[in-house]
C-alpha cells in the first residue's frame, strides 16, 4: 500500500506543504499580494488625479488647447485614470505577475523599475552603512555600559542614549546640517544638497570615496545618531539580563578566561534579542526615510517616493512601496533563518 | 573519617550583603572541616545563608557583597595550603573547577543554551590547559557512562534536547571533568522526579566511592542529606547552629532547630505521625535578634537565649551545638526518635 | 454512600501541540465524596494537574463526563452553573503568581466577595474579611488586611490564596502543590490548617502533590491516587496504598524515596527498573503504559492490553496491573508477584 506511485506523490505533496519552506513563501507572497492591494486602492483615493495635473501642466506650459493637452497627456501614460478600478486592477496584477512594474506618470516614458534601480543603490549604502555602524556601536557600547554598570560610562551614556532616542529624526538631520555644514563647513552644503558630482567616476578611487562621504556623510550620521541610541539601551538591558543568568556564574566557577565568557556566553546570548530587531530594521532600510532624504536632497527611494507622492506618480508610488515591503518580507524570513542559526532552540521548522 | 586529611578548612567566614537598608548578614561566622572524601550536607531552610555560604567557597559572590572576616583554607593533594579569600585573580581561576568544582540544581540553567555540551566539556579543559579534543572527549565519554547517560548522544546534545535529569547528570559529569578534590552541590535533587532523583543519588554515591572527592552538599530536603552525608550541619538564620555525624544530628541532635527540622517532616515509612510545625518565619538578617537567633521561634526559649548569643560547644565525638537547652533538646529528641543514648 | 460530589467517568483529555494530539488523560474514573480528603500523586506529567482542573471545571474534558452532585456539568445554566462554579475552588503552588501584587489583601479578598454578592452591606464585608482571614490563622486580620502580597512571607501568602478560595464558600478545594514551594517548617501548619478547615466547613479537599510522604500525612485518613502517564494505576484508602502498594510503578516510588532517618533510608530496598527513561506523552507504550521499566512485565499481557483500575486480589485497593487483577489464568503472576512482595 505505501509503496504505490499514487501514495508516494501524496507522501511528497504533504512534505513539501507541510515544510517550513513552503509556509514561508505562500504567506510572503500573501503578505505581498495583500500590500499592493491594499496601496493600490489607497492610492487612488488620494485627491488629485494625475491626467489632471499632467493636462493642467502642458496647458501652462505648452499653452495647449485643454483637447490637444488631453490627447497628448493620454498617450503619455498606458493606463487610463478613468477605466473602472477593478480593470485597473487586473491589469495591473497581470503586469505585476510578468515583472513589469509599469511606466512613471511624472519621468513620462521612464519604466519604474529602472528609477527603482537608479535610487535603490543609494538608499542602501546611506541607510544600510548607517545601520551597521550604529549596530556596531550599540552592541559595543551596551555591552560595556552593562558589564561595568554604575560607572562613569553607563551613567552619562544612559542619559545620553535617552536623549539620542528621543529626538526626532528630522530635527536631528536639520541640526547636522546647520552645525556640521552651515557653522563648522565640514560639509559644503551646497554640495550636499543635490545629490551625485557629475564628474567623478564611479570605482574605488579617492575622489570618488570624497564624494561619496561628502554626499552622504550627513545621512549617514542622522541615522547613525537617531538609531545608535535604541541599539545601545536594548543591549544595556538584554546584557544585564544575560549576566544574570545561572550559566554565568557556572562559566566563572568552571574558571574560563573572561574573553571566552564575554564573547561565547554573555556576548552571544545577549544579542539573541536584537537580532531579530536587526533584521527587520534591514527590511525599511529600503524604504529610507522620507524626511531625511528629502532635506539632504538625497538621491534615494525615500526622495523618489516623496516626490512621486506630490505628483500622483501612482506607478511609481506602486513600485516603491511593493519593494519596501518585498524587502520587509525577506528580512523577516533572513532573520527566522538566522535567529535558528544562533539559538538551536529555536529550530527553524522545529515542531517537536 | 576524622582519621582523615583535611582538604578545606572554613573557619570564621562571614559573608554580607550591602543593600538600602544596611548590611543584610547572609553568613556569620561559619566554621567547618572538610576532609578528604566525606560528604558534608548543609541543611537548611530558603534564606538560611547555605547558598551563600557555597558561593562564597568558590568566590563567586555578586558584587554587592562583602566578606569581613574569616579564612578559607585549602589543602593541595601535595599538602601545601593556601588561602581561597587570598588568591589572586589567575590562581582564583584556576582553582576553580579544577580544584573545587560546583554543581548547580537542575532546575537552574547552568548550560549555556547556545552551546553543544561537547563545546562546555572543551571550554572547561581548554580553560585549565588541556587543548587535545580527543583526550576531553574520551574523559567525558567515560564519566557519560559512570552517571548513565548515553555518551554519545549527549556529547553532542544541546542542554534544551535533555531532560532536567539528564541536564543534571551531564552537570555532574562536567564537574568531575578535571578530577577535582571538592565537588559543591547545590540542591542536586530539587525540582526533579521522584525516580529521576533516585538516579541521581545512585549515580553521586556510586562514583564518589569510585573517585572519592569531597562533597558538600547543600539541600533543604533532609531526607536526601540523610541519605548521602556523613556529616551533616544544620543552618539557621546564617550560622551553622549544629554541626555533627549524620546519626547523631538525626537521633540524637541537639539544638532546638534541627530538632524542629525533623518534627517537621513527614516519613514515608512512619504510618499515622503527629508532626509540629516550628511556629514564626526566620528572621530579618539586616536587624537579626539578639543572642540566639532562633529564640524567637523556639520552644525551649527562656531569658537567657534573648541575651546573650549560645557559643558552639562540643557536645560528642565530632558533634557540636550552639543552644543553651542543648540538654532539653536531646532529651526530647530522645523521646521523639526512640534512640538510645 | 452518599451522592459523590464530583464524578469523573472516563474521562479523557488532550491538547494539541503543533500537529500531534498529546493524551495527557485516558479513561480517569474518580468520585470525590463530600468531606473527603482525596491526594493525587505521580510524578510531572502524569497528569494530576490536569485531573485537579477538570475537577474544579477550569479545563473541560475531550471525551467522558464529570457531574457534579451527580448531574452532568454541562446541563448546568444561569443560577446552578454559578452554584456550580463557586463550589469547587483550585489553589494553585506559587501563591506570588496567582495574588495581584498590585492590590492589598483586602481587596483581594473583598473582589469575590462582591462580585458573588456574598455579602450586602459594608460592615458585612468587613466583618466577612476578617473571620476568612482568622479561618486561616492570618490574626490580628488588622495587621494583615491592608498589607501588599510581597509583605507577607510565602506561607502567609498562601494562607491568602486558601482564604480567597473560601470567600465563596466552595464545598470542594483543589490544592495543587499548595505547600510546595513553603518552607518545611512552616508546611506542616498549613496542612494541619488545611485539616481544620476541612472540619470545620465540611470541605473536600483534593491535595495535588509530587511528595508521597506529605500525601502520605495529609491524606492519612483519606484515600490516595497514583497516576502515571495519564493514567491511573493505584487507587484506594492511604494506609493501604502506602503500606501495602500493589502496582508495580506505586512500589518503585515508594522504594526511590529518601527517608529523614539515616540507617533506615541506607537499608531500604530499591526496586530496580528496567529502563530509566519515561516515555513521552506523544509516543506512550502500548498496553500498560509502565511496561518498559517494569520489573514484573509479563511478555505477550502487559504490552498487549490495557490494564483496567480494578480489584486485586489480596489488596482491598484497585489497580491497573493485569497480572494483579485478572483471572485464574493469570493467578500465578500474581502469586509470584505477591511472593516477591512479602
Amino acid at each position: 500500500m505505501e509503496g504505490t506511485p499514487a501514495h508516494r506523490l501524496y507522501d511528497a505533496i504533504k512534505r513539501v506543504v507541510g515544510s517550513y519552506a513552503f509556509r514561508v513563501v505562500v504567506q510572503g507572497i500573501l503578505t505581498l499580494w495583500a500590500v499592493t492591494t491594499f496601496t493600490f486602492v489607497l492610492i487612488r483615493q488620494m485627491p488629485g488625479n494625475p491626467i489632471q495635473i499632467k493636462i493642467d501642466q502642458l496647458m501652462d506650459q505648452r499653452q495647449l488647447s485643454y483637447d490637444d493637452a488631453l490627447k497628448s497627456a493620454a498617450g503619455l501614460y498606458d493606463f487610463d485614470p478613468d477605466e473602472p478600478l477593478i480593470q485597473q486592477y487586473v491589469k495591473y496584477i497581470g503586469k505585476l505577475a510578468r515583472g513589469d512594474l509599469g511606466k512613471s506618470i511624472l519621468s513620462a516614458g521612464t519604466p519604474v523599475a529602472d528609477q527603482i534601480r537608479r535610487y535603490l543603490p543609494w538608499t542602501l549604502f546611506s541607510v544600510g552603512s548607517g545601520l551597521l555602524i550604529s549596530f556596531t556601536l550599540g552592541v559595543l557600547l551596551g555591552m560595556s555600559m552593562a558589564y561595568w554598570r554604575g560607572g562613569l560610562l553607563d551613567n552619562t551614556m544612559t542619559v545620553v542614549a535617552s536623549i539620542m532616542y528621543g529626538v526626532p529624526d528630522f530635527v536631528i538631520a536639520l541640526l547636522l546640517l546647520l552645525v556640521a555644514g552651515v557653522q563648522l563647513e565640514l560639509f559644503k552644503v551646497g554640495d550636499v544638497l543635490g545629490g551625485i558630482s557629475q564628474d567623478v567616476e564611479a570605482g574605488f578611487n579617492v575622489p570618488y570615496i570624497t564624494s561619496l562621504v561628502q554626499h552622504a556623510g550627513l545621512p549617514v550620521l542622522t541615522y547613525v545618531w537617531t538609531t545608535v541610541g535604541g541599539w545601545i539601551l536594548t543591549m544595556k538591558s538584554s546584557t544585564i539580563s544575560t549576566l544574570g543568568e545561572d550559566y554565568i556564574t557556572v562559566a566563572k566557577a568552571r574558571g574560563l578566561p573572561e574573553r571566552r565568557i564575554v564573547l561565547a556566553y554573555v556576548g552571544r546570548n545577549a544579542m539573541l534579542p536584537l537580532i531579530t530587531r536587526l533584521a527587520i530594521s534591514i527590511g525599511f532600510v529600503v524604504g529610507g526615510s522620507v524626511i531625511i532624504e528629502f532635506i539632504f536632497q538625497y538621491p534615494g527611494l525615500g526622495r523618489l517616493l516623496y516626490t512621486a507622492i506630490n505628483g500622483r506618480d501612482y506607478t511609481t508610488m506602486q513600485g516603491v512601496f511593493l519593494v519596501i515591503s518585498a524587502a520587509v518580507v525577506v528580512s523577516n524570513i533572513l532573520a527566522d533563518l538566522v535567529f535558528g542559526l544562533l539559538d538551536p532552540r529555536v529550530r527553524v521548522g522545529g515542531q517537536k | 573519617m576524622s582519621e582523615n586529611k583535611v582538604v578545606l578548612s572554613v573557619r570564621d567566614l562571614s559573608v554580607h550583603y550591602l543593600t538600602q537598608r544596611g548590611a543584610l548578614k547572609a553568613v556569620s561566622h561559619a566554621s567547618f572541616d572538610l576532609h578528604k572524601g566525606e560528604t558534608l550536607a548543609l541543611m537548611g531552610e530558603s534564606g538560611c545563608g547555605k547558598s551563600t555560604l557555597n558561593l562564597a567557597l568558590m568566590r563567586l559572590l555578586p558584587g554587592n557583597a562583602r566578606v569581613p572576616n574569616g579564612a578559607i583554607v585549602y589543602t593541595r593533594r601535595d599538602g601545601s595550603t593556601i588561602d581561597v579569600l587570598k588568591m589572586n585573580q589567575d590562581r582564583l581561576r584556576r582553582f576553580r573547577w579544577s580544584e573545587c568544582a560546583m554543581v548547580f540544581q537542575a532546575a537552574l540553567n547552568s548550560l549555556n543554551p547556545v552551546l553543544r555540551v561537547r563545546d562546555m566539556f572543551y571550554d572547561t579543559a581548554r580553560a585549565h590547559g588541556e587543548t587535545n579534543h580527543h583526550k576531553v572527549r574520551r574523559r567525558a565519554l567515560e564519566l557519560f557512562r559512570k552517571v548513565r547517560l548515553d555518551p554519545e548522544r549527549v556529547f553532542n546534545a544541546y542542554p534544551h534536547e535533555l531532560s532536567g535529569g539528564m541536564r543534571q547528570r551531564v552537570l555532574i559529569a562536567l564537574g568531575l571533568l578535571l578530577d577535582p578534590q571538592i565537588v559543591i552541590l547545590d540542591e542536586p535533587t530539587t525540582a526533579v522526579d521522584i525516580l529521576t532523583q533516585r538516579t541521581i543519588i545512585d549515580v553521586l554515591l556510586s562514583i564518589k566511592d569510585e573517585l572519592n572527592f569531597s562533597i558538600i552538599f547543600i539541600s533543604h530536603d533532609l531526607s536526601v542529606a540523610a541519605e548521602m552525608a556523613d556529616t551533616v550541619g544544620t543552618m539557621y538564620a546564617g550560622e551553622i547552629v549544629e554541626l555533627g555525624p549524620v546519626n547523631d544530628m538525626f537521633y540524637r541532635p541537639r539544638h532546638a532547630y534541627t530538632l524542629g527540622l525533623l518534627e517537621a517532616i513527614p516519613r514515608l515509612s512512619a504510618g499515622a505521625e503527629e508532626l509540629t510545625s516550628i511556629p514564626g518565619s526566620p528572621p530579618d538578617l539586616v536587624e537579626p535578634p539578639s543572642g540566639c537567633k532562633f529564640h524567637i521561634r523556639c520552644p525551649f526559649a527562656t531569658d537567657i537565649c534573648a541575651k546573650e548569643t549560645p557559643p558552639m560547644e562540643v557536645v560528642g565525638d565530632g558533634h557540636s551545638a550552639a543552644c543553651w537547652h542543648a540538654d532539653q533538646v536531646y532529651a526530647r529528641a530522645l523521646q521523639f526518635t526512640g534512640a538510645e543514648s | 454512600m452518599s451522592q459523590p460530589l464530583v464524578e469523573l467517568r472516563h474521562v479523557d483529555r488532550s491538547f494539541k501541540q503543533g500537529r500531534v494530539m498529546i493524551p495527557v488523560l485516558q479513561d480517569i474514573n474518580l468520585t470525590v465524596a463530600p468531606n473527603e480528603i482525596l491526594c493525587l500523586v505521580g510524578e510531572s506529567g502524569c497528569g494530576k494537574t490536569t485531573t485537579g482542573k477538570i475537577i474544579v471545571g477550569l479545563l473541560s474534558q475531550s471525551a467522558g463526563d464529570v457531574l457534579y452532585q451527580g448531574r452532568p456539568v454541562g446541563e448546568f445554566r444561569g443560577k446552578e452553573r454559578s452554584a456550580y462554579r463557586r463550589a469547587l475552588q483550585i489553589v494553585h503552588q506559587d501563591p506570588f503568581a496567582s495574588l495581584n501584587s498590585a492590590h492589598t489583601i483586602g481587596q483581594i479578598l473583598s473582589y469575590p466577595l462582591k462580585r458573588h454578592k456574598m455579602v450586602h452591606s459594608r460592615a458585612e464585608l468587613r466583618r466577612r474579611i476578617w473571620e476568612l482571614l482568622t479561618l486561616v490563622d492570618l490574626t490580628p486580620p488588622g495587621d494583615v488586611v491592608n498589607k501588599f502580597p510581597h509583605q507577607l512571607s510565602g506561607g502567609q501568602r498562601q494562607r491568602v490564596s486558601i482564604a480567597r478560595a473560601l470567600t465563596v464558600e466552595p464545598k470542594l478545594i483543589v490544592a495543587d502543590e499548595a505547600v510546595s514551594m513553603v518552607d518545611v517548617s512552616i508546611r506542616v501548619s498549613l496542612l494541619k490548617m488545611m485539616h481544620r478547615l476541612r472540619d470545620q466547613l465540611n470541605l473536600a479537599i483534593v491535595f495535588i502533590t509530587h511528595d508521597l510522604a506529605l500525601a502520605k500525612y495529609f491524606a492519612w485518613e483519606g484515600r490516595i491516587g497514583v497516576m502515571y502517564l495519564g493514567r491511573m494505576v493505584e487507587l484506594g484508602p492511604t494506609p493501604d496504598v502506602i503500606v501495602n502498594p500493589a502496582h508495580p510503578y506505586t512500589r518503585a516510588l515508594i522504594s526511590a524515596i529518601p527517608e529523614a532517618d539515616p540507617e533506615l533510608t541506607r537499608r531500604k530496598e530499591r526496586m530496580i527498573l528496567r529502563s530509566e527513561d519515561i516515555p513521552s506523552l506523544t509516543e506512550i507504550p502500548a498496553g500498560c503504559a509502565f511496561h518498559p521499566r517494569c520489573p514484573f512485565f509479563v511478555p505477550g499481557l502487559c504490552d498487549s492490553r490495557v490494564p483496567p483500575l480494578a480489584d486485586a486480589e489480596g489488596f482491598r485497593h484497585q489497580v491497573a496491573c493485569l497480572p494483579l487483577t485478572q483471572g485464574d489464568a493469570l493467578r500465578e503472576y500474581g502469586d509470584a508477584f505477591r511472593e516477591e512482595q512479602s
